[in-house]
């Protein structure tokens, strides 16, 4: 019974996924900062299981923080959005490009995301990386990938 | 025309305060009012009052706002130096991260026996020098407005490009007479910056280069310019205003602590020349004195002016309140030599 609803739930989640992938504009491709992110940097994160981690607890203080996840709640998925963010992050600190989602324009366009949002979501970046260990210099390789995004998820 | 101009600078100086004080009762009405900048990107407060390190202006906008609001903050910055002690109170006003506002009030007292010792011969003299036995105060006030040219200090991490501003200072100094007879001309100028910032997470530094046009002496608080003694009264004055650099480096150790050093160049308008008492040279007193067995000759000479060097620690445990402590390497100060000292300043953000 258990077995027949996790096999279900991710049966649900991989049509999610999929639907996702058609819908919007796919894909995705690493940022190019100007000092490079250098090959340690997914290592120090713990690898695809450490990222997954951290993207947990990312989402942990973004549900916890009321000036953003009424955002999440009313647009978001989380179990998706958690996926995604750790094939995106993995992706970003060099690890390869299995990121199934929509682009970072495609999938923030609508929602009209201001600088003050998006400084909320880098707070709770840096929470996490204090949540799971990992250092604060190796934090800010993530942070430095991420950062060029910016330009189109702040629409406002 | 002196009044008018001094009524003029009252109301600015009131306008400054009044924004500060209403970014700070927008807090209940929320909108406007803005406070969501990562923890020291808006830097800390600068001896000019715009954000920036201790003594360098950056690009950034002072404050916790973003694009999206305004926010406002005071600070008191206390710098204590062999020869002398600094006080300085401000605020500053951020508008939606593209536009600032400030305004310091800072006094300088002096503490030199060679000084004292002059001023204890002008008041026996009867000569109004501006200053007096045991007290001798220079107070300057600081009027800024910086605004954002382009680029972004902290996102964009994949282009070389920083974030650039420019910015302009009024000061005035309060003691033009000590200023006089510290052989500054003018008493109150302007100075126009240029600053660009970046931070480079890779290696969780920021840094700022700085230039800035201006003639001030060490930092305006000893005048602008200078007379150079003839002798004759008249005085040979020029207030020739000259581009110098400064650079601040900060690097992040956690995301509330940030350590690093500053340079900021400076003039050396002032250096060699004798303290100047009603634009007389100082030698026959000097020689009077050495009548009386006191040999004053090299004492009264300024010192030539040395850049400022400090290397501080600021730590912000909130978006509420900051710390910097800094330890300062002013060179020589007027008739002072080798000020090396602490600074202390504590800023508040609403
Ligand atoms: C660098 C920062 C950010 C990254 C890397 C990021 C990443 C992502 C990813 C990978 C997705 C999934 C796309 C898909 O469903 O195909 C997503 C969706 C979403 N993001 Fe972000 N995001 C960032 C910033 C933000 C911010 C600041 C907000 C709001 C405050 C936000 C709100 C959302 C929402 C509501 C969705 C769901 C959209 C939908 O399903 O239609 N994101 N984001």
């Amino acid at each position: 019974m258990k077995r027949m609803k996790s096999l279900l739930v991710s049966a649900v989640a991989g049509a999610t996924l999929l639907a996702g992938t058609q819908i919007a504009q796919a894909g995705e491709s690493k940022t190019n900062p100007i000092m490079g992110i250098p090959s340690a940097a997914l290592a120090r994160f713990g690898g695809e299981y450490g990222v997954h981690n951290w993207v947990e607890s990312l989402f942990y203080y973004i549900m916890l923080d009321n000036r953003i996840n009424y955002i999440f709640k009313e647009f978001g998925n989380v179990d998706r959005q958690i996926a995604l963010n750790t094939q995106l992050e993995t992706m970003v600190l060099g690890g390869p490009n299995e990121y199934q989602g929509a682009s970072m324009s495609a999938a923030h366009a609508d929602l009209g995301i201001t600088m003050t949002q998006f400084n909320a979501v880098v707070e709770a970046a840096y929470n996490a990386c204090e949540r799971n260990n990992i250092a604060y210099y190796t934090c800010n390789h993530l942070i430095a990938a991420l950062a060029p995004f910016t330009r189109v998820i702040v629409t406002k | 025309m002196k009044r008018v101009h001094m009524r003029s600078l009252r109301i600015l100086q009131c306008a400054a305060v009044l924004a500060a004080g209403l970014a700070v009762s927008q807090e209940a009405s929320a909108d406007i009012y803005n406070d969501g900048k990562v923890l020291l990107t808006g830097g800390v407060f600068t001896v000019d009052g715009a954000g920036g390190g201790g003594a360098v202006p950056w690009a950034t906008i002072s404050g916790y706002e973003t694009r999206d609001g305004i926010n406002g903050s005071a600070a008191f910055t206390y710098v204590n130096l062999p020869a002398l002690q600094v006080s300085f109170y401000g605020v500053n006003v951020g508008f939606w991260d593209r536009f600032e506002l400030s305004y310091v009030d800072s006094r300088l007292s002096l503490n030199l026996p060679n000084l004292q010792t002059v001023a204890l011969v002008a008041s026996l003299a009867d000569l109004d020098i501006g200053t007096e036995p045991w007290n001798s105060t220079l107070g300057m006030q600081t009027f800024g407005a910086k605004l954002r040219l382009f680029g972004d200090a902290v996102y964009t991490s994949d282009s070389w490009i920083p974030q650039v501003s420019i910015g302009g200072l009024y000061k005035k100094d309060r003691n033009e007479d000590l200023v006089k007879t510290l052989g500054g001309y003018k008493t109150k100028d302007y100075e126009i910056y240029l600053a660009a910032t970046k931070i480079f997470f890779p290696i969780s530094t920021l840094v700022n280069v700085t230039a800035r046009y201006t003639s001030a002496n060490e930092d305006g608080l000893t005048g602008f310019g200078a007379c150079k003694n003839n002798g004759l009264g008249t005085g040979d004055c020029d207030n020739d205003r000259e581009l110098r650099w400064e650079v601040s480096i900060a690097h992040l150790v956690a995301k509330n602590t940030a350590i690093g050093g500053e340079w900021q160049q400076h003039g050396n308008n002032t250096g060699g020349q004798s303290v100047n008492i009603n634009g007389l040279n100082l030698t026959p007193i000097a020689g009077a004195l050495a009548n009386l067995g006191i040999d004053l000759g090299s004492a009264l000479k300024q010192k030539n002016e040395g850049d400022w060097f400090d290397l501080f620690m600021a730590y912000a445990p909130n978006k509420n309140i900051s710390f910097v402590v800094a330890y300062l390497m002013f060179g020589n100060i007027s008739v002072a030599p080798d000020q090396n000292g602490f600074y202390f300043s504590t800023h508040l953000t609403f």
